[in-house]
């Protein structure tokens, strides 16, 4: 951290001290002074697009090199002038309100009087800055500009014209922060419009966000449209389950329906943003299709059941199969349920055979990244990529794998100026598709399946330059003789370009992620192994990342839904099956029943083949789902469990953090917690679980798991807490 | 203009459809536009060129895909590069006339008679302000100061401009561009890419 | 004081556009002479000569020159303002299209003093023919070994100047708006101090960067030539040197004169010959952008930057429109306010929607659907807009229209009660505003 430099301004004849160059609107929030605005936003850019609206105007005196105090005889934007020493500001007279007034009646004269009939009526910054400063009639009897009304720019925004106020927040928002730059201005002056390329679809992943941020209901969401009043809707804090970024937000309800999902700040994980994937996708939580009864299969159908007579059954079953029982699944279920489960597992049906990985790759945890660094997933918190001087992208998907971390490395590379590697398979980089590659200083297109090669060649290059310290033998090893020439000539990529990016990697705060191509690679344990070597020669072990990409995935790991692991990733003596083992023993009958944690084992599972024959061949299966997938209708019993949205529980997110959702509604009492359904099983065959809430629960695994010691319910908060670092150290 | 009703519709830009569908920049105009590209830091920076030698490439106005062509050739995103293109009144989105009359009625020229100009073209054309003839040969504009106002009224065609035009030798003009095959949309661009270039052609010129 | 010939000395002189004449003229002299002081001492020359930037505002030029020289590590760029679209103003024109040596050889010297390589300049695109002679006396120049690598056999003296055309923008001549354009971008202004850095700190590619109008670079080589002092020894006080006025409207002999500054007024409109068609009823003494003199006001006024504002308007860019009484200044004011309007870049709420608004009322007044609240709801408009706006051009399309009320007041009132023009018959009606006609096909 830099050390600030404090200024002492005036605002309204207060003095207060601002770190210098702080922009006044945001100076003037520290002693409750509020300044209207439309276009700032501390998070776009001001010097490309911004202070264009022009409501934040202040009145300006400032400091003379003499040491005089000169009023500027212009009003000034407060939203872009930066607090200087001896400032003194009025943001409370009656010209400015006389200004204020003026931008208004500016804005209104071609903004259409259509708020009964806006999705935005009632939150709409418009709205309310024209009740509080606004001119009470309009002057202007000219004909408004018109256009036809809204029209759809993607399968989730639509779009009206007429009432933009060309604050630029939307089109700043494609460059500043998603970067596919789809939205920009049409035409000029008050022809002036918003518009995506020839009218073509907005194409962005990211696209939601602009809803949140248009000031009016120029933007709107397409699903939400004329479902919903504001203020007719209630609220919960929530977490996304869509991938494994763990994005803070908000589900907005009515009854026992989500009518829309709007992002919750959490500055260290997704800031303000949310991606679509998990704005619009989380409504299969009141979809029609979720659950509300046990399910049984009576003469090959499934057919409803009474929770008495399903649990009656599972038990005896269970009683039956003496330990040769599975359980596979768990990267969808909240911390509670896992923890919940594997002890129902491991202590009520001394069972080991359990795991969520879905494959195809299943090292022990016993060696490679957990051994070395301590930590087999992401070293880095998400807050701290940002200020990554580089970062390599080693074989990913990036922007679609971890949507949130990609918008914190873009967000290095464009206002940090950061530098970004990237290393992708020649199908994957397009001409048409702006992800890393749009803003990668070099893009290494390798051959498909040439990760190893290509990560030899960078640690190679980074070896002969005579510069760096060279390494101990073990690193050599792990280059089989190979040098920078060869790898690129395996690789296709000119050697030039590794040379470069390992130049670029060669410095401190440096950090590398190794995506799917890696991680689903036959290879896998070397390549992380080679990028491994990467990050310690540059002086910067522990900063490889392997992300996770589902839901709690870092949660099922974290807590031992694993065959070697116990919860915090203690050793376990005689490891179980894992998932493959499972699977397989299923096929060769050697295993009685299978629980699948609320998963789609049919559809996730990398060999579907294999996963329908263990299916069928097992004599006893177990589902719990929110609704009948593939994998529950081959089951012999499904049990409805809740979603997010129904209880209060934790995630624990690709970084590491724990944090806490918050029940909205019950859709129906035949719905059950999942851990609910374990505990009152294990009582039923006679070690009985007593946990009154999920709060019970994590109170249980605060106690028993060091590395979650500090994540107790109440002291999760609104941000979550990191898990403690894995005993044994890094490298 | 004002179509209320339906709720659902996707501006049409139909005039806008190109002829040249599969569109390149020719190897000529590439070698510019590589030329162009040196004088500056960056590739960005030659976008307004790069329009110009769209302009002239594709006959005179920019369609759909002169724009992906600069976008692709910039390695811009193509929102930007229609963004850029719509800020500036002198590149056309329309196919305009063989000779686009772009008569200044601003201050001065307004005052010694521009607007009686104007009305004598429209008269003679049978067209107005905007539209072109039906036999394609003009189209008929009214523009912003020109800057030579010492010559009121103004006419500029293509790369040239008629001074001293009055509603009584307007007719002069137009007799002249008749009989004429320069001062086109086109040519203007041409000039313009030219003026860009050292001694007006790439140094690796290609036949 | 009267019609002084500096710039325009050799305008006439047959084959100027080609150096071997222009350096029969003692072009290229005041380089030579540069190139054999200091960089500093040259900027002192400029600032012992007290030119004052030609594009409208008047800022002393040595101060920014000094600015960028200060700067020893990025790379440098100059930028040459010619995008000249001051309805009214004329004189870049001119001085491209006869002059080009005298800017190119100008745009060096500023090179030279301070320690740049590279330069644009910026010409509107419409201005195709004064761009080609800028093109031919680049040519030339690099032929000569006046631009390029190590130039006039200075190796620490490399200078590559580009042309930039412009492509249809008033804007784009607002300097923060051009370095958008020159950038490949929309030409919408960026931020000024003290909300941004200063060009001559952070202009172009976020390098130092000069940038001045034509006409201030074309007095380089003079000054260099002659010195600073003799510069000095003419125009006023606070006002030095020459400026060249492009004088146009319902005069005898319309064009460009270049003139001590000082010099009164009525002394410039009798040089253009005087009025025709009646007698004299306004001037606007500095491009569209200043407020209208009525004749009245006009004697008396001096042609200086002080001068100009002490009567109420502004020496601007010297586009001087002479209006005789046949001119209906209600129309006069709607074209000016459908300029602005079609102008705007539109990125800022009072500029985009108050021009746009007023080139609306002022419509509506002359075909005749005016209301008496119309009068106050311009002025009220008018100072909506004025130093609110993003950029100046904002306070550009405020001044000419409130001075227009102020001073002709009775004539928009007629306009309103009578529906007619004040003048009578001889006035043709404007034709009515279209849009963007790139905008109908949207249905
Ligand atoms: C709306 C607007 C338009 C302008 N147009 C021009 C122009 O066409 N030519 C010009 O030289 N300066 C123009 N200027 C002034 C420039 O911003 C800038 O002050 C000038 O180029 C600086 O050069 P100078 O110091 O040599 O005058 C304009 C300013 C504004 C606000
Ligand atoms: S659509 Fe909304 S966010 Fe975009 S410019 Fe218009 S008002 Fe601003
Ligand atoms: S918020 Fe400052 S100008 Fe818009």
């Amino acid at each position: 951290m830099p050390d600030i430099e404090w200024v002492y301004i005036k605002i309204n004849g207060i003095a207060l001290k601002v770190p210098k160059g702080e922009m006044i609107i945001e100076s003037a929030k520290r002693i409750g002074v509020e300044i209207p605005f439309f276009c700032y936003h501390p998070r776009l850019s001001m010097k490309e697009g911004g202070a264009n609206c022009r409501m934040c105007l202040v009145e300006v005196a400032s400091r003379m090199p003499d040491g005089s105090l000169r009023k500027m005889p212009k009003p000034q934007t407060s939203c872009s002038l930066p607090a200087a020493e001896g400032m003194e500001i009025e943001t409370d007279t009656e010209a400015l309100n006389a200004d204020r007034r003026g931008v208004l009646e500016f804005l209104l004269i071609n903004h259409p009087l259509d708020c009964p009939i806006c999705d935005r009526g009632g939150e709409c910054p418009l709205q309310n800055n024209t009740m509080h400063y606004g001119p009470p009639t309009t002057r202007f009897i000219e004909e408004k500009r018109h256009f036809p009304k809204a029209y759809p720019l993607s399968q989730y925004v639509v779009f009206d014209r007429e009432r933009c106020i060309h604050c630029a927040r939307c089109t700043r928002f494609t460059r500043d922060i998603s970067g596919d730059e789809e939205l920009n201005f049409l035409w000029r002056g008050a022809d002036m419009e918003v518009a995506t390329f020839d009218h073509t679809e907005y194409n962005s992943r990211f696209s939601g966000n602009v809803i949140e941020l248009c000031p009016v209901g120029a933007l709107l969401s397409r699903p939400y449209r004329f479902k919903a009043r504001p203020w007719d809707l209630q609220s919960a804090k929530s977490i996304c389950t869509q991938c494994s970024n763990g994005c803070n937000i908000k589900l907005d309800y009515r009854l026992d329906r989500i009518h829309r999902v709007n992002a919750r700040l959490n500055e260290d994980v997704n800031e303000e943003w949310t991606c679509d994937k998990g704005k619009f996708g989380m409504d299969y939580i009141s979809d029609e299709s979720r659950l509300k009864t046990p399910m049984i299969r009576r003469n090959g159908e499934l057919s409803p059941a009474s929770w008495e007579e399903v649990l009656y059954l599972i038990a005896s079953e269970l009683k039956n199969a003496e330990g040769e029982v599975a359980g596979v699944g768990g990267a969808y279920s909240s911390n509670e349920d896992i923890y919940v489960f594997q002890k129902f597992m491991r202590e009520t049906l001394r069972s080991k055979h359990i795991d969520h990985r879905m494959g195809p790759n299943f090292q022990s945890y016993n060696s490679g990244l957990l051994k070395r660094f301590g930590c087999p997933a992401m070293g880095n918190p998400i807050a701290e990529l940002e200020d990554m001087k580089s970062t390599l992208i080693f074989g990913s998907n990036f922007v679609d794998e971890q949507p949130i971390l990609y918008l914190r490395v873009r967000k290095g590379w464009r206002f940090k100026r950061n530098k970004v590697v990237e290393a992708a398979p020649q199908g994957l980089i397009s001409e048409e598709i702006r992800h890393v590659t749009q803003f990668a200083e070099v893009s290494l297109n390798y051959k498909n399946g040439t990760e190893l090669p290509l990560a030899q060649g960078l640690l190679a290059a980074l070896f002969e330059d005579k510069g760096r310290p060279l390494g101990e033998q073990k690193l050599l090893s792990h280059l089989s003789g190979k040098n920078v020439a060869q790898c690129a000539s395996e690789t296709g990529v000119d050697e030039k370009d590794i040379r470069k990016a390992a130049e670029l990697l060669a410095t401190d705060k440096m950090c590398i992620f190794a995506g799917e191509y890696v991680t689903h690679s036959p290879d896998a344990t070397a390549i992380l192994e080679v990028l491994g070597d990467i990050a310690v020669l540059t002086g910067n072990a522990g900063n490889l990342n392997v992300p996770v990409s589902r839901n709690n995935e870092q949660g099922a790991m974290e807590l031992g839904i694993l065959p070697d692991m116990l919860p915090g990733y203690v050793e376990e003596q005689n490891p179980g099956m894992n998932t493959e083992e499972i699977l397989s023993a299923c096929v060769k009958e050697d295993l009685k029943a299978l629980w699948v944690m609320n998963t789609d084992l049919v559809k996730e599972y990398h060999n579907s083949d294999l996963a329908n024959s263990a299916m069928d061949a097992c004599p006893f299966v177990v589902v719990t789902a929110l609704a009948i997938t593939d994998t529950a209708a081959k089951a012999n019993v499904v049990l409805p469990v809740h979603s997010v949205a129904e209880k209060w529980g934790t995630f624990t997110n690709v970084e590491r953090r724990v944090q806490a959702f918050c029940k909205a509604f019950e859709i129906s009492p035949d719905i059950h917690a999942e851990w609910k359904v374990f505990s009152d099983l294990s009582s039923m065959l006679g070690s009985p679980m007593t946990y009154a809430d999920g709060k019970d629960i994590l109170n249980e695994i605060v106690k028993s798991v060091p590395t979650f010691a500090k994540c107790g319910p109440n002291t999760l908060g609104d941000e979550g807490v990191i898990l403690n670092p894995v005993a044994g150290g890094k490298e | 203009m004002d179509n209320e009703n339906s709720n659902s519709i996707t501006p049409e830009t139909g005039e806008r459809t190109s002829c040249k569908s599969e569109g390149r920049f020719s190897p000529n105009a590439i070698a510019e536009l590589d030329e162009i590209i040196t004088h500056y830091p960056n590739k960005k920076a030659a976008m307004l060129p790069a329009l110009w030698i769209a302009q002239r490439e594709y006959g005179g106005y920019l369609t759909r895909e002169a724009i992906r062509e600069v976008a692709r050739l910039l390695g811009r995103p193509k929102a930007e590069v229609e963004g850029v293109a719509t800020f500036y009144s002198m590149y056309n989105f329309k196919p305009k006339g063989k000779h686009h009359l772009e008569v200044c009625t601003c201050l001065t020229c307004g005052c010694v008679g521009a607007y009686g100009v104007v009305h004598k073209l429209e008269e003679m054309l049978g067209i107005h302000l905007g539209e072109t003839t039906s036999d394609g040969e003009f189209t008929l504009s009214e523009v912003e100061c020109l800057d030579w106002c010492e010559a009121g009224t103004v006419i500029q065609v293509g790369n040239k401009y008629f001074g001293h035009v009055t509603k009584d030798n307007v007719e002069m003009v137009l007799e002249q561009l008749r009989e004429s095959d320069d001062h086109t949309s086109p040519s203007l661009a041409d000039d313009i890419v030219k003026i860009l270039l050292p001694k007006g052609e790439p140094k690796s010129k290609v036949e | 004081m009267a019609e002084l010939k500096l710039l325009l000395k050799y305008r006439d002189v047959p084959g100027i556009e080609n150096i071997d004449v222009w350096e029969s003229c003692g072009g290229y002299e005041g380089l030579k002479k540069a190139l054999t002081m200091e960089r500093s001492a040259v900027i002192d020359e400029m600032k012992i000569s007290a030119v004052r930037g030609r594009g409208g505002a008047g800022f002393p030029a040595w101060i920014k020159w000094s600015g960028v020289l200060k700067h020893t590590d990025a790379p440098h760029y100059l930028i040459c303002n010619g995008d000249e679209g001051e309805p009214g103003t004329f004189k870049d024109r001119e001085l491209m299209l006869k002059l080009a040596h005298q800017l190119v050889e100008g745009m060096i010297i500023a090179a030279y003093a301070t320690n740049t390589d590279k330069g644009y300049v910026y010409i509107r695109g419409e201005f195709v023919e004064p761009a080609k002679s800028v093109r031919k006396a680049i040519d030339q120049a690099y032929a000569k070994g006046y631009l390029g690598r190590g130039i006039l056999g200075r190796e620490d003296f490399n200078f590559d100047l580009y042309i930039h055309m412009g492509a249809g923008s008033y804007e784009c001549g607002e300097e923060t708006a051009l370095m958008s354009s020159l950038m490949g971008e929309r030409g919408q202004p960026r931020l000024k101090f003290p909300h941004g850095a200063l060009p001559v700190d952070a202009g172009v590619w976020d390098s130092p960067t000069l940038i001045n109008n034509v006409e201030t670079y074309s007095c380089a080589p003079h000054i260099l030539r002659n010195g600073g002092a003799w510069y000095a020894s003419m125009g006023t006080e606070r006002s030095k040197g020459t400026k060249i006025i492009s004088v146009s409207g319902h005069v005898k002999k319309p064009g460009n004169y270049e003139i001590e500054l000082g010099t009164p007024l009525m002394e410039v409109l009798d040089l253009a010959g005087g009025v025709i068609g009646g007698k004299l009823k306004a001037i606007i003494p500095g491009g569209s952008s200043v407020p209208i003199l009525p004749a009245e006001k006009c004697v008396g006024v001096n042609m200086d930057y002080e001068s100009c504002q002490a009567a109420g308007t502004m020496l601007g860019s010297g586009g001087f429109m002479v209006f005789n009484e046949k001119t209906d200044i209600v129309i006069l004011m709607r074209r000016t306010a459908e300029f602005y309007a079609h102008e705007s870049c539109g990125k800022c709420t009072p500029c985009r929607e108050g021009t746009r608004w007023m080139f609306k009322i002022l419509d509506r007044i002359v075909s005749g659907s005016g209301q008496p609240s119309d009068i106050d709801l311009l002025l009220n408009v008018c100072d909506q807009i004025d130093g609110r706006s993003y950029c100046p051009l904002g306070d550009a399309a405020a001044w000419p229209i409130r001075a227009g009320i102020k001073n002709f007041r009775e004539e928009f009132e007629y306009w309103i009660t009578h529906k007619k023009s004040p003048i009578g018959g001889d006035c043709v009606p404007p034709v009515p505003y279209r849009i963007n006609p790139a905008l109908i096909p949207l249905s």
